[in-house]
C-alpha cells in the first residue's frame, strides 16, 4: 500500500527516461508517452484519495529508507490531509498541461522531458518529510523551471528565467542555513532532519549569537524560513519576480507556476515554519497578516492597471495568494481550513484563466487587452467564440469569488477565521474582493463585449482537445463550489492538529 | 640505518616515481628531433606514469600514518588523499595541454615537465612535517609556477604575468621565511611535532612573538591559495597564462596550499592552544573576504577563463572555512570539497579551452547556443556550472552543504550568512554563462570540432562522479572522513 506514493513520485521520472529514449523525430510518440505517464499518475492520485484515511492527522503511506547515515538523512516520504489535496492538484494540472502543450513545436523532446521532471520534483517537495530531502527537491525544481521559461518563453525570457531562479535561490539558501542550524540544535540525533520530529516548539528557549549579538533562535530562523517561503508564495514585497516569470513562461508552465509552485510557499508555512517555530510564528502573525493584506490590495490595483491579459492574471495571483496568507495568519480552524482550500481552489481557477489566455494567444499571437497605441486588442469575442466565452465565464467567476463557485467558499472561510483576530484588516481585505471583481469584469467587458474587432473574424472556436482539458477544471470549480466537503474532510484532521499546536502559543 | 632508509623509501614511492618521471621527461624532450612534432608519445607516457603514481597513492591510503626522514615528512591518509587530488588534477591539465592551441607545440613537453615538477613540490608541501620541508615544497611549487606562467614566450601579457608572479611570490616567500625564523627562535625547533607539543604552554612575550610570526608564516600559504589580501597577483596571472596553465593553477597549487594550511593550523591550534581564538578569528575574516572578493570580481568578467579563475578564489574562501573547526569533520568537508572542486574545475576549463581554440576567444558570446551545436557538452557544462553554484542534485551542493554544516556546528552563524550571500552571487555569474549556453540562438549550425571522441569521453568520465556524488555521497564522505591528520 505504501508503494503507491513512491509510484506517484517516480513514475514521472520513468516517463522522462522514456521520453529521452524516444527518437527526436517521433514527436507524437513523445507526446503520447507524456500523456500516458501523467494520466496514470492522476489515476494513482485518485486511488490515493480513495485509500486515504481521513480520520487521522498522522502521516500516511510512509516510506523511510536511510540515505546518508553520517548525517541521519533519510529518504522519508509520506502525506497527510494537506498534501493529499496538493498531490491531486499537481497530478491533475500536469495531465491538463500535457494536453494543452500538444501544440508546442520547438524541441518537443526536451520540453516534455523537463515537464515530467518538474512534476516529479513538485511531488517530491510535497511528500518529503526529511528536511534535507525537502531542500533537495525544492532546489532541483528550479532547474526544469529555469529551462522551461528560458527556452520556450516569450521575448524577454532570459531575464525572467534568471530573475525567477535568483530570487528563489536567495530565499532558499537562507533556508539551508536554517535547516543545518536545526540539525545541530536538535542534537544531531536520528531525528534531526525529520520534519515531524522537529515540530512542536522544541526550540523556544534556544538562543543564537550572530556577529556578537544574542538573538532568540526561533525568531531568527523563523524569519530565515519566512524569507524562503514568502518569496515563493509570493508575498509583497517579494513578488516582483512573479509577473516577469508568468508573462514570459509558456502557457503550461504558467499554469504549473500559479497552480502548484506558488502553493509550495504556503505549504512551507503550514508544514515547516509554523509548526517548528510556533512561538515566533504566533508573534509574527500580525506582520504576516499585514503583508497578506498588502498583497491582496496592491496585487489587485496592479492587476487593474495592466493592459496585458497574462500580466493581469499574474497580479491577480498575488492578490489571491494574499488571502491564503491572511488565512494562515489567523491561526484558527476556519482560517487555516480556508487557506488550504484557497490553495486548492486558486490552483484550479487560476489554471483555467491561464489556459484560456493560452488558447486565445494561439489564435491571436498577442495578449493585449488594450494595445499600447490605445486600440482594443480584442472585442466582441462573445459573439464569435461561444464555447470559449462560456468556459471563460466559469473561470472568471470562480476567480472573483462568486457564490456557488469554488473561490467563494475558501474566501468566506478565511474571512470568518480572521475576523475576530484582525477586524480592521478583514474589513480592508473585503475591499480586495471588490477590486478583484472590478478588474476581472472590466477585462471581460473590454475583451468580450462591444464592437467585433475585425482581427477576430478568422479565429476558430475551441477545438475538442481544448474543450476536453478544460472540463475537469470546470467540474472542480463548480462541484467544489457547491459541495466542498470532500476537500474539507480530507484536511480536517491535519489542519486541526496544526491549529491545536499553534493555539498553545 | 640503511635498512631504515629503505623502509622509509617504501612509503615514498609515489614521490620518487614523480621525480624520476620529471627527469625522464627532460631527457625525452631533448631527444625529440622535429621541433614541431606533436608530443603524443611523451604525453601518453606521462599519463601512464601518473596513473601508476595514483595507484601507489591508493596503496598508501590504507597504511598507518608514519613520519619518515627524521620526521621531515609525514605520510598520513590526509596528505595521501590530497596528493591523489593533485595527481588527478595534473593528469587532467596535461591531457588538456596536449590538444590546446594555447601551448606552442614545441613547448608541450616542457609544460608536462613543469607540471610534474609543481606536482612534486605540491606533494612535498602536503606532507611537510617541519618548516624546512614546508619551505622547500613551497619554493619548488612556486619557482616552476613562475616559468609556467610565461610559457607563451612571445606574448607580452604572459611574460608580464610571470614577472609579477615571481615578484609577489618571492616577496611573500621571504615574509614566510622571516616568520619561520622567529618561530625557530621561540620553539628552538623547526619540527611541527615539537611546536605542537609546546604551543599550549606559551605565555608572555613568547606568545606575542609566536602570534606575529605565525601570521607572517601564513602569508606564504595565503599567497599560494590566493587568499585575500594576497590575491593581487591572481588577475594578471590568470589572464596572462595559457588556459591549461590556468587550469593547473586553479587546482594543484591551491590544493597543496590548502593541505599545508590545514596541517599548520593543526600544529598551532592543538588542544588548549592560546593562539586559537585569534587564529580562528583571523581565518574567518580572511575566508569571508576571500570568497566575497573572488565572487564579486567574477561578476564583471567577460572572459570565461577569468570568470572561472576568480570563482576558484571564491571556492577557496569557502574551503578555508573548513579549517576553523580543527576536527575531522572539518577535514572531511575540505577533502570532499577538494575532490568535487577538482572534477568540476577540470570539466569547466576543458570545455572552455576547446571552444576558445575553435573560436579564438573565450568570451561569453562564444558559448551562445552551444546546446544546438553540441548538446551533450552544453548540458554537461551547464550542469557543472550549476554544480559550482551549489544547486542539487549535483555534488557541488553536497560539498557546500558539508562546509555549511561545519561552520554552523561551531555556531559561526554570521559567517554562514556571508557564505549564503556569496552563493547567490556565485549563482548569478554562473547563470549568466549557463543561459548563454542554453537559451542563446546559435550563430551557425556547424558542429564544434574541438570535441574529439577522446575529449568527449574524458569529459563524460569526469562528469559521472560529479553527478553520482551529488546523490550517493556516503562512501566518498566516509573516505574523506577516514583521511585523518597525523601530527605527533
Amino acid at each position: 500500500m505504501n508503494g503507491i506514493l513512491n509510484w506517484i513520485l517516480w513514475l514521472p521520472i520513468i516517463g522522462m527516461v522514456g521520453v529521452i529514449l524516444t527518437p527526436k523525430a517521433k514527436e507524437n510518440t513523445i507526446r503520447m508517452v507524456t500523456l500516458v505517464t501523467t494520466f496514470i499518475t492522476m489515476v494513482l492520485s485518485v486511488l490515493l484519495y480513495v485509500k486515504f484515511d481521513t480520520t487521522t492527522a498522522d502521516m500516511q503511506f510512509v516510506t523511510k529508507i536511510p540515505w546518508i547515515s553520517q548525517f541521519h538523512i533519510n529518504y522519508f516520504i509520506g502525506i497527510d490531509g494537506i498534501t493529499m489535496l496538493m498531490t491531486f492538484l499537481n497530478a491533475l494540472l500536469f495531465f491538463i498541461c500535457t494536453l494543452s502543450s500538444w501544440t508546442v513545436e520547438k524541441n518537443v523532446k526536451a520540453y516534455f522531458a523537463l515537464l515530467l521532471m518538474l512534476q516529479s520534483t513538485v511531488f517530491g517537495v510535497f511528500f518529503s518529510l526529511d528536511f534535507f530531502l525537502f531542500y533537495v527537491y525544492w532546489e532541483v525544481m528550479l532547474l526544469p523551471m529555469f529551462f522551461l521559461i528560458g527556452i520556450w518563453g516569450g521575448e524577454n525570457r532570459e531575464y525572467a528565467a534568471v530573475k525567477f531562479f535568483l530570487y528563489t535561490f536567495f530565499g532558499s539558501i537562507f533556508m539551508l542555513v536554517g535547516i543545518v542550524a536545526l540539525y545541530f540544535v536538535s542534537g544531531q540525533g536520528a531525528d534531526s532532519f525529520n520534519i515531524l520530529a522537529l515540530q512542536g516548539g522544541k526550540f523556544v528557549n534556544e538562543t543564537v549569537v550572530i556577529f556578537g549579538k544574542s538573538f532568540s533562535f526561533e525568531t531568527i530562523f523563523f524569519w530565515f524560513m519566512f524569507l524562503g517561503f514568502a518569496i515563493k508564495v509570493p508575498v509583497f514585497p517579494f513578488h516582483t519576480w512573479l509577473p516577469h516569470a508568468h508573462v514570459q513562461a509558456p502557457t503550461a508552465v504558467s499554469v504549473i507556476l500559479a497552480g502548484v509552485l506558488l502553493k509550495m510557499g504556503s505549504y512551507g508555512f503550514l508544514r515547516i515554519a509554523f509548526p517548528i517555530f510556533p512561538q515566533a510564528a504566533s508573534d509574527a502573525s500580525t506582520i504576516i497578516a499585514v503583508l497578506g493584506l498588502i498583497s491582496v490590495i496592491y496585487g489587485a490595483f496592479c492587476a487593474m492597471a495592466q493592459d496585458d491579459m497574462k500580466k493581469l492574471i499574474a497580479y491577480s495571483s498575488v492578490s489571491h495568494m494574499g488571502f491564503v496568507m491572511l488565512g494562515l495568519a489567523a491561526m484558527t480552524t476556519q482560517g487555516m481550513n480556508g487557506a488550504v482550500l484557497q490553495m486548492f481552489n486558486h490552483g484550479t481557477s487560476t489554471a483555467m484563466m491561464f489556459l484560456m489566455v493560452g488558447v486565445l494567444y494561439e489564435r491571436s499571437h498577442h495578449r493585449w487587452i488594450v494595445r499600447p497605441d490605445g486600440s482594443k486588442g480584442y472585442g466582441g469575442l462573445a459573439t464569435k467564440l461561444p464555447k470559449y466565452t462560456t468556459i471563460y465565464i466559469i473561470g472568471l467567476f470562480a476567480s472573483l469569488g462568486l457564490p456557488g463557485l469554488s473561490g467563494f467558499i475558501s474566501e468566506a472561510l478565511i474571512f470568518l477565521g480572521i475576523y475576530e483576530k484582525f477586524t480592521t484588516i478583514t474589513v480592508i481585505a473585503v475591499v480586495g474582493l471588490l477590486l478583484g471583481a472590478a478588474y476581472l469584469l472590466w477585462m471581460f467587458k473590454r475583451m468580450f463585449f462591444g464592437e467585433v474587432n475585425p482581427d477576430i473574424e478568422k479565429y476558430e472556436d475551441m477545438n475538442a482537445r481544448e474543450v476536453f482539458y478544460m472540463i475537469p477544471l470546470c467540474i472542480c470549480v463548480i462541484v467544489f463550489g457547491i459541495f466542498p466537503s470532500p476537500l474539507l474532510n480530507v484536511m480536517k484532521a491535519s489542519v486541526g492538529q496544526l491549529v491545536d499546536l499553534l493555539s498553545k502559543y | 640505518m640503511i635498512d631504515q632508509l629503505f623502509g622509509f623509501l617504501s612509503y615514498y614511492i609515489p614521490e620518487l616515481i614523480t621525480v624520476i618521471l620529471m627527469t625522464t621527461l627532460l631527457v625525452a624532450e631533448a631527444s625529440v628531433k622535429d621541433e614541431h612534432a606533436p608530443r603524443t608519445k611523451i604525453h601518453v607516457f606521462t599519463q601512464i606514469i601518473l596513473g601508476i603514481v595514483f595507484v601507489c597513492l591508493c596503496q598508501n591510503l590504507g597504511e598507518t600514518p608514519v613520519q619518515i626522514f627524521h620526521n621531515a615528512v609525514t605520510i598520513d591518509p590526509f596528505s595521501t588523499l590530497m596528493k591523489m587530488i593533485m595527481v588527478v588534477g595534473t593528469m587532467g591539465a596535461v591531457f588538456l595541454s596536449h590538444s590546446s592551441k594555447d601551448i606552442y607545440t614545441n613547448l608541450k613537453s616542457e609544460y608536462s615537465i613543469m607540471a610534474v615538477g609543481v606536482l612534486v613540490g605540491g606533494m612535498l608541501l602536503a606532507s611537510a612535517n617541519n618548516m624546512l620541508t614546508f619551505y622547500l615544497g613551497l619554493e619548488i611549487l612556486s619557482i616552476l609556477s613562475y616559468v609556467m606562467t610565461s610559457l607563451k614566450r612571445e606574448d607580452s601579457t604572459s611574460t608580464e604575468a610571470g614577472m609579477k608572479y615571481a615578484l609577489y611570490g618571492g616577496f611573500s616567500a621571504a615574509i614566510a621565511l622571516f616568520g619561520i625564523s622567529h618561530l625557530y627562535g621561540v620553539f628552538g625547533s623547526i619540527q611541527f611535532n615539537d611546536i605542537a607539543a609546546q604551543v599550549s604552554s606559551l605565555e608572555g612575550s613568547r606568545l606575542a612573538i609566536t602570534l606575529v610570526a605565525s601570521i607572517l608564516f601564513f602569508v606564504g600559504i595565503g599567497y599560494k591559495i590566493s587568499a585575500f589580501p594576497f590575491h593581487m597577483w591572481a588577475p594578471d596571472v590568470y589572464q596572462g597564462a595559457p588556459i591549461p596553465v590556468t587550469t593547473f593553477f586553479a587546482i594543484v597549487p591551491k590544493m597543496a596550499g590548502l593541505a599545508s594550511l590545514v596541517r599548520v593550523s593543526y600544529v598551532f591550534l592543538s588542544e588548549g592552544s592560546p593562539l586559537k581564538v585569534s587564529w580562528v578569528g583571523l581565518i574567518l575574516v580572511i575566508a569571508a573576504l576571500t570568497m566575497t572578493v573572488g565572487n564579486v570580481t567574477a561578476i564583471g568578467q567577460n572572459s570565461v577563463k577569468r570568470m572561472l579563475a576568480f570563482s576558484s578564489i571564491g571556492h577557496v574562501g569557502l574551503m578555508i572555512l573548513g579549517v576553523v573547526v580543527m576536527n575531522q569533520t572539518g577535514v572531511q568537508a575540505i577533502l570532499f570539497y577538494g575532490i568535487v572542486y577538482m572534477l568540476m574545475t577540470l570539466i569547466a576549463f576543458f570545455i572552455t579551452s576547446h571552444l576558445s581554440d575553435m573560436y579564438g576567444s573565450d568570451s561569453y558570446d562564444v558559448f551562445r547556443g552551444l546546446v544546438y551545436k553540441h548538446p551533450v557538452m552544453a548540458i554537461i557544462m551547464a550542469s557543472v556550472l550549476f554544480s559550482l553554484a551549489g544547486i542539487p542534485p549535483f555534488s557541488g551542493f553536497v560539498a557546500k552543504f558539508n562546509i555549511f554544516a561545519v561552520v554552523i556546528e561551531q555556531k559561526h552563524y554570521g559567517i554562514a550568512i556571508v557564505a549564503a550571500i556569496n552563493s547567490v552571487i556565485g549563482l548569478y555569474y554562473y547563470m549568466r554563462l549557463a543561459k548563454n549556453l542554453i537559451f542563446g540562438e546559435a550563430s551557425s549550425d556547424e558542429k564544434v570540432v574541438g570535441f574529439s571522441t577522446l575529449n568527449q569521453t574524458v569529459i563524460i568520465a569526469l562528469f559521472i562522479p560529479v553527478l553520482l556524488l551529488g546523490v550517493f555521497w556516503e562512501s566518498a564522505l566516509a573516505l574523506a572522513g577516514n583521511a585523518t591528520i597525523f601530527i605527533k
